[in-house]
Parts: C-alpha cells; sequence; structure tokens
C-alpha cells in the first residue's frame, strides 16, 4: 500500500511550510517535496505607487532581515533618480554599510543562539522540550546572554541609523537621511550602557572556538548529513573577488569550483536567470538559464559566500576563512551543516566591520545625498543575510511604479532545500517501518541550515513545530505523530 | 458684535465676546474640541464633524457655532468623546490609511487625533476603497484613497489668479478632490508645499518628497498625550505555584512582531519567571496542550489556513490579543485588495522579468492552501480583546500589556510607545 507522510508546517513563520514524503507498498521513498504555502502579491500591489515607497513598504515582506529589503530596494530607487552605488556620497555609502552590518550580525546571532545551538548543545536527538531558546536560558544562562546581548547590539546599531530596531527607515532617492552624531556614536565603544564593539569581536570569536570544538567531537555527523553537490551564488568585491555583503558583482561556481557565472554585473541580472514555477509550491525556483532548470540552481547564504570569494578584508574573518577552507583543502564545500560554521565567520567579519565603520569621522558628515539623471528602471542586489537579493523596479516618466520584480533570498535556496528534505528521506525516512521523533527532527535539522526566511520566524523563534502524519493511500491517517 | 455674553461649557459658566467661534472660546477656557477640517483663519467648513459637540441637547459641529448668550454647551461627556473617536474610525475604515508606508506619517493632523483618542482599532468594517490616484502634474499626487474631503486645500490654495487649485467634482460616495493642472503648474514651489502641509492626511504630496524626518524629528512624535486603555477583565486566574500560560502566532505577517516581542532583549529572561509559552513558534508546542491565558496574533488571514488557526487560537485562549497592523488594520499585505486576486497570481508567475517563455503555471495543489480573495483583519474573523497598534508594536508595549493583562493592573502607554509608524 502506498503512502504519503506529511509534515504540516514545518514552520509557522511568512507562512507556512510543509512537507510531504510518497512511500511505495515498500515503504521505499518516491518522491519528497517542501512546500511553501503562503503567496503576497507584492509585485503586482506595489504597482501605481510612487517609486520613493518601495524601500519602506517592501522592507514589510520580512520582520527579521527588514533592512536587507530595505537596502535593496533603495539601490534600485537611486538608479532611478540616477545614482549608481558609488557616486552615493562617502558619508551615505558607510551609514548605509554600518545599518547593514547591523542588520547581517543581529540575523546570524539570533539564528545560532536561538535556533541551531539547541540542537548542537542538546543534540539532535535530545528531549524535546527543552531543544529549544528557553532550554538554553535554563541550562546555559551565560550563553543565552551573550546571545541576546549580540543580537542588542546589533538591533541597536540598526535602531541607530533608522530610528527603529524593526521597519525603520534610514534612506532616501539617493543617499540617507541622517547622519550619526559623536554622542550616539560613543554608546556603541564606551562599554558603558551596553557592551561595546570589542567584545562584540571576542564573544564572536569565542562562538567559532566553540564550534571548531564541536566539528571535533562531531565531524562525521557534520561531514555527512544532507550533503549533495550543488552551484554556489552570491556577490563579491567588484575589485578583488573578496567577500561582499552590501555592494558587488554576481558570481557563481558549480560543486567543484568551475565559474559558472563571471563576475557579472547587477544591471544584466535578468539576462542570466530564469525563474520555474511548480504547482505544489507558491515559491518559485530560480536557475541560471545557460545551465537549465536541472543543473542550473545555486545554493545562497553563508556557506555559498564563503565558497565562492577569494579573501576576506577583516584580519581575523580572513583568518576563519583560510581555517575553515583548510578543512576541503581549498575546495568548494557542499557539506549543508559546515553552512552554520560559514555564518559564524560572518558573524565575526560583520563585528570587524562595524568597529571600522563606527571608528570612521565620515558617518558624522553631513554630506548625505546625491542626485542624477532621472532614470525609469533600477535594479538593487543585495547580499541579505541568507542570501542574495535582489530587487528590481520600472517606472514611468511620471513616477509611478509600473513593474517589479524581486528574487529573495530563500527563494534560491528553494531547490537546495528541496534537495535536503530529499536527502533526508532517501536516507532516513525510506524502508522505515515506523517513524520516529528523531527522524522527524532530522526533516527540520536539514531545513533549519538554511536559516529559511519562510521561517524567518521560526527559525528566530526556536524549534520549528512539526506534525508528521502518515496517510495510506486513500488519504486516511493511519500515523501521527506530534512533536511538542 | 462685542457684546459680552455668558454660556456654559460642561458645566462652567464662560464669558466670551458674542459670536466668537465656540473652538476658540473654548480654548481660551483650557477646553480642547478636536478639529480637523477647521483651519486658522478659513471659514469654519463643519466638514469632517471630528468637532461634534452638544448645543442646548443637540449634536453640532463645534467650529460653526457662534456663540450666544445663555447657550448650554456639552463638550467631553463619555458619549461625545465616543461620538468623536466614532468618526475617526469611520474614516480609518473608509480610506486607506496605511500609517506604516505613509509620507505624512508623524506629521499627519488625523493620525495624531487618533493617537490622542486612544485609537487602536475601527469598530467598522475596512472599506479597501479602490479611488483615482491622479500622478498628472509633473510636481504633485492626488492619493484619494487617503482624502478625508475636508476641504482644507479647495478653500486655501489659491493660484496667483486667484482661482482655486482644488475642487470637488463628482458627487456622493464618488466626490474627489480634483487638481486643476494648468492653475497648479502656477503655484511656487513654496505654495505647493504649503498645499502638501495644509492636508491633515497624506492625499497631497509633492513628488519625491518622502519620509525625510527621522523618527523622533516628525510633527507629532512627541506632542500626544498618554493612553490610558480600559481594562475589561480582572486577573488572570492560576495557582499561586503555576505560571501564567501564552500562545502566540503569526498569519499573514511579516513576523516582525514577532521580533518585536524579543526586543525587550534581556528582560526576556525575566518574563519566563512568570510566563510559560504553549502554542508558539517559541517552543514546540504544535498543538494547544492546554487552555491559555493569552493569545496574541501577529497576521491577519490571507489563506484559509489562517483562518482555521485564528478561530482555533479563540477556541483556546481567554484573552485574545491583535498586535501589529496587520492582525487590526490588514496591513501592508491588504493592499492586494485592491487588485483582482487573479492578477496577482498572473503578475508573479507568469509575467516577471525573470518568468520562463511561455510560462503557463500558477500554484495550485492540494498541499497548499487555497488563498482568500481579500487579506481580513482579524477582528473581521473571530471576536478580538485587546489590540497593539504599530508596525510592529514597540517591545515596552507589547508586554505592558500582556504582564497587566495578566496581572489585573491599570496601565497607561506613553505617546512614545503608541505609534502606527
Amino acid at each position: 500500500m502506498s503512502q504519503k507522510l506529511v509534515i504540516d508546517p514545518v514552520t509557522r513563520v511568512e507562512g507556512h511550510g510543509k512537507v510531504t514524503v510518497h512511500l511505495d507498498e515498500n515503504n521505499k521513498v518516491t518522491d519528497a517535496k517542501f512546500h511553501i504555502v503562503e503567496f503576497r502579491g507584492f509585485e503586482r500591489f506595489i504597482q501605481g505607487h510612487p517609486y520613493w515607497e518601495a524601500p519602506v513598504m517592501v522592507q514589510r515582506l520580512c520582520g527579521i532581515c527588514p533592512v536587507s529589503h530595505h537596502l535593496a530596494a533603495a539601490k534600485a530607487i537611486d538608479q532611478i533618480v540616477g545614482i549608481e552605488p558609488e557616486d552615493l556620497s562617502l558619508p551615505a555609502q558607510k551609514i548605509r554599510k554600518l545599518l547593514h552590518f547591523g542588520q547581517v550580525f543581529q540575523s546570524h546571532a539570533l539564528h545560532f543562539f536561538y535556533l541551531a545551538s539547541p540542537d548542537l548543545l542538546f543534540g539532535a536527538e535530545s528531549d524535546p522540550l527543552k531543544r529549544n531558546v528557553v532550554g538554553v536560558a535554563m541550562e546555559y544562562p551565560e550563553l543565552a546572554k551573550k546571545g541576546i546581548l549580540m543580537r542588542k547590539f546589533g538591533q541597536e546599531i540598526i535602531k541607530l541609523v533608522a530610528g527603529k530596531r524593526i521597519h525603520g527607515i534610514s534612506t532616501t532617492p539617493g543617499g540617507v537621511h541622517r547622519r550619526i552624531s559623536a554622542k550616539e556614536r560613543a554608546y556603541f565603544l564606551d562599554d558603558q550602557e551596553i557592551p561595546s564593539i570589542d567584545t562584540m569581536i571576542k564573544w564572536s570569536v569565542e562562538i567559532i572556538e566553540f564550534m571548531k570544538t564541536y566539528h571535533i567531537t562531531n565531524k562525521k555527523f557534520l561531514d555527512s548529513f544532507a550533503k549533495y553537490p550543488s552551484g554556489h551564488l552570491g556577490l563579491v568585491n567588484k575589485k578583488n573577488g573578496f567577500l561582499e555583503l552590501y555592494d558587488g558583482v554576481l558570481r557563481a561556481t558549480d560543486s567543484k569550483g568551475n565559474i559558472t557565472l563571471d563576475d557579472v554585473s547587477n544591471d544584466d541580472y535578468n539576462q542570466y536567470f530564469y525563474e520555474a514555477v511548480e504547482k505544489w509550491s507558491y515559491l518559485k525556483f530560480p536557475y541560471l538559464k545557460h545551465l537549465g532548470k536541472e543543473k542550473g540552481w545555486n545554493r545562497v547564504g553563508p556557506l555559498a559566500r564563503i565558497n565562492i570569494c577569494d579573501g576576506i578584508e577583516t584580519p581575523l574573518a580572513e583568518q576563519e576563512r583560510l581555517d575553515f577552507k583548510a578543512i576541503t583543502n581549498g575546495n568548494i564545500n557542499n557539506m549543508t551543516m559546515y553552512t552554520h560554521w560559514a555564518r559564524l565567520i560572518e558573524v565575526l567579519y560583520c563585528a570587524e566591520m562595524m568597529k571600522k565603520l563606527l571608528e570612521d569621522d565620515d558617518i558624522l558628515s553631513n554630506d548625505l545625498t546625491r542626485k542624477g539623471k532621472r532614470r525609469n528602471e533600477g535594479i538593487g542586489i543585495i547580499e541579505a543575510p541568507r542570501g542574495t537579493l535582489i530587487h528590481h523596479y520600472e517606472v514611468d516618466d511620471k513616477d509611478r511604479i509600473t513593474r517589479c520584480n524581486l528574487i529573495v533570498s530563500t527563494t534560491h535556496n528553494n531547490e537546495p532545500m528541496n534537495q535536503a528534505v530529499r536527502w533526508v528521506a532517501n536516507n532516513v525516512l525510506d524502508g522505515q517501518a515506523k517513524i520516529t521523533e528523531g527522524m522527524m527532527n532530522q526533516v527540520e535539522v536539514a531545513i533549519r541550515a538554511y536559516d529559511p526566511c519562510l521561517s524567518c520566524a521560526t527559525h528566530a523563534m526556536g524549534q520549528m513545530p512539526l506534525e508528521l502524519q502518515l496517510f495510506d493511500h486513500y488519504g486516511n491517517v493511519i500515523d501521527k505523530k506530534i512533536k511538542h | 458684535m462685542n457684546n459680552i455674553i455668558k454660556l456654559t461649557i460642561d458645566g462652567k459658566s464662560i464669558q466670551a465676546k458674542e459670536g466668537q467661534n465656540l473652538v476658540d472660546v473654548a480654548k481660551e477656557n483650557k477646553i480642547h474640541i478636536p478639529t480637523l477640517c477647521y483651519f486658522k483663519e478659513l471659514n469654519p467648513l463643519g466638514t469632517c464633524r471630528i468637532c461634534t459637540v452638544k448645543l442646548n441637547g443637540k449634536h453640532t459641529t463645534g467650529c460653526t457655532v457662534k456663540v450666544s448668550e445663555g447657550m448650554n454647551i456639552e463638550v467631553n461627556t463619555p458619549e461625545l468623546l465616543d461620538n468623536r473617536k466614532a468618526i475617526i474610525e469611520m474614516l480609518y475604515a473608509e480610506g486607506n490609511h496605511f500609517c506604516p508606508t505613509c509620507e505624512k506619517s508623524g506629521n499627519c493632523d488625523m493620525q495624531n487625533h487618533a493617537y490622542e483618542m486612544g485609537l487602536t482599532v475601527t469598530r467598522y468594517p475596512h472599506v479597501f476603497s479602490d479611488k483615482m490616484v491622479d500622478f498628472t502634474p509633473n510636481r504633485m499626487i492626488m492619493e484619494s484613497n487617503r482624502c478625508i474631503l475636508c476641504k482644507r486645500c479647495v478653500e486655501e490654495v489659491k493660484s496667483p489668479d486667484g482661482k482655486n487649485v482644488f475642487s470637488f467634482v463628482q458627487r456622493g460616495v464618488k466626490t474627489r478632490v480634483h487638481i486643476d493642472y494648468a492653475q497648479e503648474a502656477k503655484l511656487s514651489e513654496e505654495e505647493a508645499l504649503h498645499a502638501m502641509n495644509i492636508c491633515p492626511v497624506g492625499a497631497i504630496l509633492i513628488k519625491g518628497i518622502a519620509h525625510e524626518q527621522p523618527f523622533g524629528h516628525r510633527k507629532y512624535d512627541f506632542l500626544g498625550k498618554d493612553v490610558i486603555p480600559s481594562l475589561k477583565n480582572g486577573k488572570a486566574k492560576k495557582e499561586d505555584h503555576e505560571k501564567f500560560i501564552v500562545a502566540t502566532t503569526s498569519l499573514a505577517g511579516c513576523f516582525g512582531c514577532h521580533m518585536s516581542l524579543l526586543d525587550i532583549d534581556t528582560d526576556l529572561l525575566d518574563m519566563l519567571e512568570i510566563v510559560e509559552f504553549n502554542k508558539s513558534p517559541l517552543t514546540d508546542i504544535k498543538k494547544f496542550s492546554k487552555r491559555c491565558h493569552v493569545g496574541l496574533i501577529e497576521g491577519g488571514c490571507a489563506n484559509a489556513e489562517n483562518v482555521h488557526v485564528l478561530r482555533e487560537f479563540r477556541k483556546k485562549c481567554d484573552i485574545l490579543i491583535g498586535f501589529g497592523e496587520c492582525a487590526i488594520m490588514g496591513g501592508i499585505p491588504a493592499m492586494r485588495n485592491f487588485v483582482p486576486l487573479q492578477e496577482c497570481l498572473e503578475e508573479s508567475y507568469l509575467n516577471g522579468v525573470t518568468s520562463e517563455i511561455g510560462a503557463d503555471i500558477i500554484p495550485a495543489h492540494e498541499d497548499i492552501p487555497k488563498l482568500l480573495n481579500n487579506v481580513y483583519p482579524c477582528n473581521e474573523v473571530v471576536k478580538i480583546d485587546y489590540y497593539i497598534p504599530g508596525c510592529p508594536p514597540n517591545a515596552e508595549h507589547i508586554w505592558k500589556v500582556v504582564k497587566s493583562i495578566l496581572l489585573g493592573k491599570e496601565f497607561s502607554i506613553t505617546h512614545d510607545e503608541f505609534k502606527y509608524d
């Protein structure tokens, strides 16, 4: 008798995700899918709004990384008022970057401490009642407190620049709307009211040390779990190919490191990408046109970025990158679980960059906006915490948005997450007579490594609630497991 | 005309010059009558009606009353306060007032009145009307969905030739303000800006001027009064050794409200001493394992699954709190209510810049929930007991409300915490 396993919801965020696994009469897996079950329609309903509303409106796609959407839209709108990223005033560039590093820092800290650390500290097979952020707070209060304070630091940077921790406003077309005052900056440097930026760097190094220790004892699990070959996509610095989060060129490699997208300008992105649609998911499947749907999909996010970049400009993070690359002898890393490690290297990079920018007197300057020759199209691409984020707007001569295209980070990761779910289905669920809580958690662990933005929320708040149902081929529930 | 006369306002005997405007007389005597359309030296219009008072027992607009001997005026009775709040609520429900993305947010007279009245939700269902947005002039936009037809611009803004720049066209529910393009072109930059500034909402916009003032620097950021919501229920009942039980969920929201829950930082650790989370993304509890004192709902209802979850929360929670713009007003997701759903789907899946050539698939499958034609605020689906506005609400605001409801304590929300953004 054939069966269908349903995991619903995988997450309660940004709409729900859901997993279905089809088994034949011998309990062999015949199919496994990860469905994204929510639809918003931004691309259509933003039409008819004036273009300057875009950065404020579109950031409401996501409450975890609104800054990324705010900045990607702002870069696109800059082009509409005739300003390329390098035309922005230096103070505006630096203030925007400070905002972005604060954002990536808080988002990564949130994911690691609130979501990933329970699995690592307690183990994937531990008591699910304890395996959440509250459990961490009870058993590892010092670690929990550091996690909370690191997230707080990032959130406070966002509040400094954008006025609010969530859905703040910083950009205006061609610049930013305020400078930083010396007094405001001292708050982050003097170690009085909150732990200083130096403490953030210290704690970032500590948490990478934790990861390295964990790696020694859990190498087999990290090496094998949900490992599969894939392409890797992200931005790199235009000049030297280094890790870049705010502005760069698009680079992709295949699973072996062969270049598949050779430092392409943002403005040309639509010559290289298609998005496929499937009946069974509201999330699209982007791929590189010239490689086709089967081979052209890419992972994005921390692992992809560390894989494709040629270096990191800050010394401590660069040393960590070299250590990380040494594990695969300098080759591309296709092991899903190493994404957690790569994410922590970026945490350190962000902390070092924030220090550099906070100490730069340009952020105190009043030289904030530029205007150029008005255009009717703008494209903004940024590396959000979860990966490459693309905003594209067309406007008419009367300033009305007439077309909009958004490819958000997690969309690129749609096929990779489906691959990860298939891996768990084939390697864990396949041929099993009974489903255990541990097996269910492994589906979560695989998806969670991508810190998906559909679970933007869930990744933030801890464990994803899961319900696994076993159906016979008539659709009757024959077994049910609820994790709680 | 300058005879001194006597009248009473809210039982207080007052002397004034005969024929003086009631709103001004009240103001001189420190009695506040809120106004929207009444504006400086303009002739009183009486269009918005939020200055409604009772004159000798009958409702009338305060700004059109010229005082005379023996008048008995009621201003701040519970009934009149509620009448005025209802009028503001009607304006919010009738127009499309998405404060979080509006250019005038923080500088909006109507928003400030709503703050002063402690308005958290409208008692009327939202219309989600789709009126004309006129981008024709080179400099100006008329956003009729935000216009409250107060007539300020019609009366106040004249071209150098003394001609009207704005005028009412059409009738009844179709009435809207039309811009005379030729006259508008004659306005100086300063005069055009003045038109934007006298508009008490965000209907008249000057192109390119948007969100230029940082939070905290806008006109009304610090001017309002603190809000004291009324508590309907006593203390939540529990045994001394037990914790209060809270459930949370995110429907059609962006999870920003849940993020704001975390933004009390390390105070969260103290909160966990008295509060236990049941069904919530904060825990692994997927199904309610017990009855909850409080349920926090983020987001409105955009699909069948959202409705199902919301109804379940209503059944399992003693008190339901809608938090955030989306739960209360539908929020940004409700902007799709002005466009047929099919058009939204086609734009996303068939006509995108990076859609495959000849794409013809729109997702529809037994494993993904059906979309509703419109996005609905939660209180249009189930009864909601409290509302915490904001996009997202301030963290202190959220926890103050939750804690006070659980402990049955009175509380006030500072103007700083009470924002629609």
